[in-house]
């Protein structure tokens, strides 16, 4: 596989670190897919607040799936790959020692163990003077607050880290022997002035750590080094392969939206979900509710996160569903969504509180909890689906509300698993009475590499060009007589979900002690 | 079901099964001190509940058992009535000796068992690693213990085939409920991270797809496809990622030889394990571990 032949066409590699797999995608350069490939990896929860993933198997996974996708799809098709461009999970923390020797598991974006250090930091006025250099919640998602737990908690590992690295830096690290991170990923750690664009001398001090702990700052376009030669060798790829640091899967989602400008924003919902606007000014709100991240040196992708999106309507599936076969889940959510349909729009008076997994934006309150509301005796089941749903979108709702505090937004671009079953984008079109648009290209991640690679290359002129050309597959258009009911029903959401702050944190109390 | 006991090397009824150590239906009418203290032996003891309301001690574990109830106590696994007394009701047993193998402690069937070797495995498989001792509302269990007394005791033609398929019929359905409790087959990712942690657990064992399938309570096509769907993978294929990454980890680390390595993560020799990490890394399993020992060419 070594030998190229000048006839071969060229093309761009995508890599995608996600949360739970690693997402292989080839674009030729007009930007069509020519294949993708998936290889997944599981989660660890070692103790109840932890999250880890194996480094080493992310790796292998990794090699694994573009191996054998170069072979049976890229060289297969006679195509020559002249770039790779990297994107991953945002807020990992890797440790290493000085051989590059992971030191244990990486921490994960859904790791909660700093809970603690967070509200510590998120109450004190060095922690408000943080978020506003960083632009990252201060959270215990935030890799500040992982660090800074180290440092208290687990004192050896601490010390004798040599590096605290994502797990991009990590990858790009065993593939090239450079120890980088991106602006974007960066600005996603709680620890890089998203201002200055270089890490924040008092979030480091903060965390007890210099700048030499972390890896080095690069662009986004920066190559991230030749590949060493074994990997050249193994994959088949010539030492010419130019290899892109690339940015977090979120920045490139809203990417690869089309997203670029006044006006707009994504919804993306998997299993959890976000909304976020790109503009060339940070959003600067006094409450902490979002976070800003750096994609270039002159575009913020801001917006807010949330925990809970297609995973609780997979919960509900799972416990209230009719399963016809051994792990059925997607027939039985089809059933479920069908039932839902039948309900008319605000499911005749029951509202759900979606917190099952505590919320992130816009109330940031790790101790919510799920609710539903306004149960009455002509409920049945399919009300249960479709509130189920409707809260869900609501929780969306009230992001996008606090967003348009600071920005106008007249469409929408949806994208994620959850969020494109096209009954959820019509509820999402009804509920925020703005017209819904659906990529073509279902993986807005690797759309967004893509662009962003092709920029690098000069094949668009700016980013701002490249997010022109994303195509469209279905819109969806509000209907107003549904918006009006949801409209006040959205209301009685909002007003719900701050109405119960002592008694969610009573009952998570009393969860917590019966664990 | 009247009472009666049979026990080997007493009972002539047993004579042709030697694996079955004991077989009993006991009515207990009073409750006596020490009637019922913690013991373990080596065979696989299966109660059935006909009558009353019991509580045990299983392994440490204290547990109410009803009517319907099946027990399942491991070899090996401690077990006893709550503070030594057997309670007031009416209880069925067998007492099945198995082989156990050092040392992943595999559970084989003697020569008796009709199931070829890789179901007998997939099964004493799932045996070994069931969570809990107890399945509820059996009651197609009780009916198999019942065929098995009519069988023993009535010695038609044929008795002797019947009565071991019998045996080879209670274990597929206790392994068949015992998958059915452990995830309620609707979680896929759950039960492919039960997979995962007892590959992890067990890694040197040579995994067979219908070992892994059995684990996760499917046929071995249903399984493959759902694998890959989810991960990419093939079954085999996602194993080696597993074994892989556990053996760069352990190369990392310089205190193990290749060829220890190679044994612990489940290659069958060092050639094999050189073989497919080369392939996979571009590196030897050697020049990884210099790479990685003293990477100074890349600071």
């Amino acid at each position: 596989m070594t030998k190229i032949s000048n006839n071969r066409k060229d093309c761009v590699i995508t890599i995608e670190l996600g949360t739970n797999a690693v997402r292989v995608f080839a674009f030729d350069l007009n930007g069509n897919i020519i294949g993708s490939a998936k290889g997944a990896y599981p989660t660890f929860h070692p103790e109840p607040d932890y999250s880890e993933q194996d480094p080493e198997q992310l790796f292998i996974t990794m090699l694994y799936v573009l191996k054998n996708f170069l072979n049976e799809t890229v060289y297969a098709q006679k195509y020559k790959v002249i770039t790779i461009c990297f994107s991953a999970a945002m807020h990992s923390v890797l440790p290493i020692d000085k051989n590059g020797v992971p030191l244990g598991n990486v921490i994960t974006w859904a790791d909660n163990r700093g809970k603690n250090e967070a509200t510590a930091l998120k109450n004190s006025s060095s922690g408000k003077t943080i978020y506003k250099s960083t632009g990252t919640p201060i959270h215990p998602m935030s890799p500040l607050v992982k660090i800074a737990w180290m440092k208290n908690q687990d004192k050896d590992r601490f010390k004798k880290t040599y590096k605290f690295l994502s797990i991009k830096s990590y990858i790009i690290q065993q593939l090239t022997g450079n120890y980088i991170i991106d602006y974007s990923l960066a600005s996603a750690t709680g620890l890089f002035n998203i201002h200055k664009l270089k890490w924040d001398a008092d979030a480091l001090a903060y965390a007890g750590i210099t700048a030499a702990k972390l890896p080095e700052l690069v662009s986004v376009f920066h190559p991230a080094g030749k590949l060493r030669k074994e990997y050249q060798t193994s994959l088949g790829l010539s030492a010419d392969t130019k290899i892109i640091t690339g940015s977090s899967d979120g920045c490139m989602a809203t990417l690869g939206a089309g997203v670029w400008g006044e006006g707009k924003a994504t919804v993306t919902i998997e299993d959890s979900g976000a909304m976020r606007v790109v503009g060339k000014e940070i959003l600067k709100d006094e409450k902490q509710r979002f976070f800003n991240y750096v994609l270039t040196e002159d575009y913020y992708v801001s917006g807010g996160p949330t925990n809970n999106g297609g995973v609780i309507f997979e919960w509900f599936a799972k416990q209230f569903g009719v399963f016809k076969y051994a792990y059925g889940i997607e027939n039985c959510m089809e059933e479920l969504i069908n039932d839902a349909s039948k309900v008319a729009a605000g499911a005749d008076g029951l509202l759900f509180l979606p917190y099952l997994l505590g919320e992130r934006a816009p109330i940031w309150n790790a101790n919510a909890r799920g609710v539903y509301f306004g149960l009455n005796i002509n409920h049945e089941q399919k009300h249960f689906a479709r509130a189920t749903i409707e809260g869900i979108l609501y929780e969306m709702y009230s992001i996008g509300k606090t967003l348009e505090e600071h920005r106008s937004i007249k469409s929408l671009s949806v994208n994620g698993s959850f969020g494109t079953i096209p009954f959820c984008s019509q509820l999402i079109a009804d509920i925020f009475n703005k017209p819904v648009a659906i990529s073509k290209n279902t993986s807005s991640v690797a759309q967004g590499s893509f662009l962003l690679s092709a920029t690098g290359m000069g094949i668009y002129k700016n980013l701002d060009d490249a997010a022109k050309t994303v195509e469209f597959a279905e819109t969806f258009t509000p209907n107003k007589h549904n918006n009006e009911v949801y409209k006040k029903y959205a209301g009685v959401f909002e007003n719900l979900s701050t109405k119960f702050n002592a008694e969610f944190e009573a009952i998570a109390n009393l969860q917590q002690k019966n664990k | 079901m009247n009472q009666f006991f049979l026990l080997q090397g007493v009972s002539k009824e047993l004579h042709p099964f030697a694996h079955i150590i004991e077989f009993a239906i006991k009515r207990n009418s009073t409750v006596q001190l020490n009637s019922f203290n913690e013991t373990s032996s080596n065979s696989i003891r299966i109660y059935y509940v006909l009558e009353g309301k019991f509580e045990w001690v299983i392994n440490d574990n204290h547990h109410i058992l009803y009517p319907g109830d099946l027990v399942l106590i491991q070899p090996g696994h401690k077990f006893g009535g709550q503070k030594g007394v057997l309670d007031i009701g009416k209880l069925c047993w067998i007492y099945i000796e198995v082989n156990k193998h050092e040392p992943d402690e595999r559970i084989m069937f003697g020569r008796w068992s009709s199931l070829p070797k890789n179901e007998i495995l997939a099964i004493g498989k799932i045996l070994r690693l069931c969570n809990t001792p107890v399945l509820s509302r059996v009651k197609e269990a009780g009916n198999i213990l019942n065929e098995i007394q009519h069988e023993l005791l009535n010695q038609q033609i044929g008795y002797f085939t019947r009565t071991n398929q019998l045996i080879d019929e209670l274990f597929i359905l206790i392994a068949r409920k015992l998958t059915l409790q452990n995830d309620t087959h609707r979680d896929f990712p759950q039960s492919f991270m039960h997979l995962e942690n007892a590959l992890r657990q067990n890694l040197s064992h040579n995994w067979t797809v219908e070992e892994m399938a059995a684990m996760v309570g499917l046929g071995t096509t249903t399984f493959t496809e759902k694998v890959k769907s989810y991960s990419g993978f093939s079954p085999l294929n996602y194993l080696i990622t597993i074994r892989i990454s556990e053996a760069i980890k352990l190369l990392k680390q310089n205190d193990l030889s290749v060829t220890d390595i190679a044994l612990d993560t489940g290659f069958y020799s060092s050639q094999h394990f050189s073989t497919t990490f080369k392939k996979l890394t571009g590196y030897t399993p050697s020049e990884f571990r210099k790479k990685n020992i003293s990477n100074d060419q890349d600071q």
